[in-house]
């Protein structure tokens, strides 16, 4: 195993920490802006019940306490997954996020199947014909994907799609569908869930509908893996071990895969992971904004029109656990594919 | 560490390259187009947000000779908008990138130099502030403020990029102070601030300058971002994300797609400056890194 | 008696990023007998790597080539023209001077076997692994390598699987670059014994590249001393030894100190000089003590004496015999 235990009991202890910061500097922002922190703990709530809300919110931080005691009693509820009901949906704010984050995880999943694999052969096609004009073109749609705003491609889709098929891809499931075929989500991932069933038309549904997105979301790591192929492999092919190999009689395809492939996915591990972080944000605008999906962009959105800021805190929480989560993995994954690695 | 090529040099030989040149005019007409925006806008007043007195009438017409570009959803001239919405682009990805830029440096630097428990604590910052999204933040900041504004997305995005340039400093920064004639500086009582000053950022200055400016472009990909969510500046403030955004709020998708150039104009201009900046750094890049220049034939 | 190796004016040079030709190696005729074994000596800047290269088939596609290379008969060099199909690996195998950076850190060496096996004599997996053990053993290495990521391995281990894997398909002629100047001094003894027993139980032939002639004399049978991208000595390693006729030659021998003899280390004074064009004086003019008005042309490769497996570059060779240095 290359992973030793002293690795994972540090990683814990960093996410430990990092969340715990996290916290205490949202607290912070909480107290120090202008408003009262418990008319925005509370909701910004109207009418009649808003004084008794306000008083809640009040009791719940502590707020009447000395600063440190406030600090303590805020990092323990949030600790303890207790940031309260969602202001917005009335259900336990932890709840209404976990589920959400299926959703975009679904989405940033199929994207990056399909990105990085495109990415790397595109980088991969640049890199052995270095120089010439298949070469420059494809470097010059990299750089323009990569300066591409995804939330404004995601519209062009939509556009296309209407013009040419007179379809609108909206929403992440067709619910009346799923209902009429029984559908019942297991893991929250529709296409593993639906595919498990055997619901093949619920499948087909989930698929069509997520592709434009992640279509429109995929064109960062493909900028991104694309320019990034190309350096690695051409760097590869100038490496001594190419030499040697070459001078044993080994032949150019075996050398492409064995050596100059191989060498490489280690740094394309580690990039697409921090790429797959990067996109989350946008796969939070694109799914929300443009696709009308359900989903952690929903959840951002409607936080924002209910003043629900037990919601966004929840949703900087899980963010940053998530970002770490990812990292750790990637590491992870790291130690498991390059044997000069050990953590 | 790769010894940094004489700025000047560098900048004349990737000033050659056709990317850079093209890079270089779209970064000055979107300039221009800031600057000259009140004088040279065909509507100002439009330009600015005013409704004007036959909005109603005016609202969604495609481009025609009066409006180039088209109206948007109440009227105002679509060219005048994105004119004056320049403006907010660039100021906002200069001041963010340029607070974080400094702040990273600084943070990167005496990271590295001073060691110990303030290496600890500032690489400690770093990680945290890396691991938050900015979109997130951004939801945070206007609901704690209660009103959308430039503060939105300059905080939001300030905080979460100085720690990106806060890493990539601490690294450099780390390969140089190792060096032989720092250590000589350390001893011999140099002031520490002098030798941050005068060794570390001065080799270091030129890569992140670089990245600096493609990070201008990326900067305002993610600015138009929490605009367009409406997170950040208001309606009816010139700003092509907000423009998108009022786009979908006062219409259903269905109808805002059939007005195609009130979705195309203002996120090409997005795109188009993000490419200025991206194509503007990339030559930089490569004169500073020369590794592959020679040598680009295969062994087979 | 088949040639290993024949080279008629090989020229070869590289293209700077001014687009200005840099000649490597200027112009070297020269013929390596089967069995053989043949160490090319030179500095840093010699070309004698460059010329190594050619002959292993692993110049960079860059590089300008001018002249002839038929190697065990068949014409792989021809004015610009490389064909290599069936050469590399199969009759020519190379020793890489960096035996840590030239295996493939992702495989174990058992891989690396199997894949130069398999491409070259469409061996199967037991098969190579068969090749693989014999070959190792003839190094001196067991089997408990073989499972072996190359990081895992020592610099001296490394050396010999490279070795090892060069033996393994069976080449007639073998380059080895500067096969002892990443291994430390302990060990040098070791290999460079090696590949005296290789040269002569395989009856492979040898081609060693070295800066170091008293290596060289230690393996081979045959030197040519390089200079400037020519070749300014040649010949069987006694007769340089004993009786070195070119200025440098000698200088070489006098400026490395040799365990248990007191000699006074004489060194070489001044830096090979860089080459943008072909240069018509003597290689050695700037540096030579015996330089004279008639070096600024060069002089041609002459034979010492009637045997003519002696040959030396210098106007002066016969008088430098009896002259002390």
């Amino acid at each position: 195993m290359p992973i030793s235990l002293n690795y994972l009991l540090k990683r814990i202890l960093l996410s430990f920490l990092v969340v715990l910061g996290v916290i205490v500097f949202s607290y912070t922002l909480l107290i120090l802006t202008p408003g009262d922190p418990a008319v925005k703990w509370a909701g910004n709530p109207r009418g009649p019940g808003a004084v008794l809300a306000i008083e809640l919110a009040r009791r719940e931080l502590g707020l009447d306490q000395p600063l440190h005691v406030q600090i303590a009693k805020f990092i323990y509820n949030v600790f303890t997954g207790n940031i309260g009901l969602s202001i917005a949906y009335k259900v336990p704010v932890t709840q209404v996020v976990a589920s959400a984050f299926t959703s975009t995880l679904e989405l940033l999943i199929v994207t990056y199947l399909f990105g990085v694999p495109v990415g790397v052969v595109l980088g991969t096609y640049s890199a052995l014909r270095r120089g010439g004009r298949a070469d420059s073109i494809i470097q010059t749609l990299a750089v323009v994907l990569a300066s591409t705003p995804t939330f404004w491609l995601a519209l062009i889709i939509m556009i296309i799609l209407q013009a040419v098929f007179g379809v609108v891809p909206y929403g992440r499931i067709d619910g009346r569908l799923a209902i009429a075929t029984n559908f019942k989500p297991i893991t929250g991932f529709y296409l593993l869930d639906s595919l498990v069933q055997g619901n093949y038309a619920v499948f087909m549904d989930v698929f069509v509908r997520v592709i434009p997105p992640a279509l429109a979301i995929s064109v960062y790591p493909i900028g991104v893996l694309t320019r990034v192929t190309r350096t690695l492999v051409a760097e590869a092919l100038l490496e001594d071990n190419v030499r040697a190999a070459v001078a044993w009689g080994v032949k150019r395809s075996t050398i492409l895969r064995r050596y100059v492939l191989r060498s490489i996915i280690p740094p394309i591990v580690q990039i697409s992971g921090l790429s797959f972080t990067y996109s989350l944000v946008d796969a939070m605008v694109v799914e929300s904004m443009v696709f009308g999906r359900e989903g952690l962009g929903s959840v951002l959105l409607d936080s924002l029109h209910k003043a629900d800021f037990r919601v966004s805190l929840a949703l900087i929480i899980y963010l940053t656990i998530f970002y770490i989560v990812v990292n750790t993995l990637v590491d992870i994954l790291q130690a498991t594919i390059d044997p000069r690695v050990r953590l | 560490m790769e010894p940094s090529r004489l700025g000047k040099h560098v900048l004349l030989r990737a000033s050659k390259k056709l990317r850079f040149k093209i890079g270089l005019v779209i970064v000055v007409v979107m300039v221009a187009m800031a600057i000259l925006a009140p004088y040279i806008a065909p509507y100002p007043d439009e330009g600015l947000g005013r409704v004007p007195l036959d909005g109603e009438g005016r609202r969604l017409l495609p481009p025609s000779p009066q409006h180039l570009l088209g109206t948007d959803t109440l009227g105002r001239d679509l060219l005048s908008r994105i004119m004056f919405a320049a403006r907010a682009a660039l100021m906002q990805s200069t001041i963010v990138i340029a607070l974080s830029l400094v702040i990273g440096l600084v943070v990167g630097s005496f990271a590295a130099y001073f060691k110990g428990f303030v290496e600890s604590v500032l690489t400690y910052l770093t990680e945290l502030f890396m691991a938050v999204p900015s979109l997130v933040i951004a939801l945070f900041i206007r609901l704690a403020t209660n009103t959308p504004g430039y503060h939105v997305v300059i905080v939001s995005l300030t905080l979460t990029w100085w720690a990106w340039y806060a890493r990539i400093s601490y690294v450099y920064a780390k390969g140089i102070v190792e060096l032989d004639y720092v250590v000589l500086a350390k001893l011999a009582g140099l002031h520490p601030l002098k030798i941050v000053g005068r060794h570390i950022l001065r080799v270091i200055f030129q890569p992140m300058a670089v990245q600096a400016i493609s990070d201008l472009g990326s900067a305002l990909l993610e600015a138009s971002a929490i605009n367009f969510m409406g997170l950040g500046l208001p309606r009816d403030y010139p700003d092509w994300g907000v423009i998108l955004f009022e786009g979908l709020r006062e219409l259903s998708v269905i109808a805002f797609i059939r007005a195609p150039w009130l979705v195309v104009f203002p996120g090409l201009f997005i795109l188009i400056t993000t490419l200025g900046f991206a194509l503007l750094a990339d030559p930089l890049r490569e004169e500073l890194d020369p590794r592959l220049s020679r040598r680009w034939r295969l062994w087979f | 008696m088949v040639l290993a190796v024949k080279a008629e004016g090989v020229k070869i040079g590289y293209i700077d990023e001014e687009d200005r030709v840099q000649w490597a190696v200027r112009g070297v005729d020269l013929e390596i007998g089967s069995g053989d074994s043949f160490c090319i000596v030179g500095e840093s800047g010699s070309g004698k790597t460059t010329l190594a290269n050619a002959i292993a088939g692993i110049l960079p596609p860059h590089a300008i080539i001018q002249g002839r290379l038929i190697i065990d008969g068949k014409l792989v060099l021809d004015n610009g023209r490389l064909d290599f199909n069936g050469v590399r690996g199969r009759i020519v195998s190379y020793i890489p001077q960096n035996p840590g950076t030239s295996l493939n850190p992702f495989m174990t060496v058992e891989e690396h076997f199997y894949y130069i096996l398999r491409d070259t004599k469409s061996l199967s997996r037991r098969e190579a692994r068969r090749i693989a053990l014999e070959s190792l053993m003839k190094v001196g290495l067991d089997q408990s390598v073989l499972e072996m990521y190359p990081h895992e391995l020592s610099g001296g281990m490394q050396q010999r699987v490279t070795i090892a894997i060069a033996i393994a398909s069976r080449p007639k002629i073998i380059i080895a670059d500067e096969p002892t100047s990443s291994v430390d001094a302990n060990l040098r003894a070791g290999i460079l014994k090696l590949l005296n027993r290789l040269n002569r139980e395989l009856g492979l032939t040898l081609i060693m590249v070295t800066h170091d002639i008293y290596s060289a004399a230690a393996v081979c049978n045959k030197v040519a001393v390089m200079l400037v991208g020519k070749i300014v000595e040649m010949g069987e390693v006694k007769a340089l030894l004993y009786d070195p006729r070119h200025p440098y030659t000698r200088i070489l021998l006098n400026c490395v100190p040799v365990l248990g003899v007191k000699k006074p280390l004489k060194p070489l004074v001044g830096e090979p000089p860089r080459l943008y064009s072909d240069i018509k004086h003597c290689p050695f003019l700037d540096r030579c003590p015996f330089a004279v008005e008639t070096c600024k042309v060069e002089p041609l490769l002459e034979p010492v004496d009637e045997k003519r497996d002696h040959v030396v570059r210098c106007w002066r060779f016969k008088e430098l015999k009896s002259v002390e240095l």
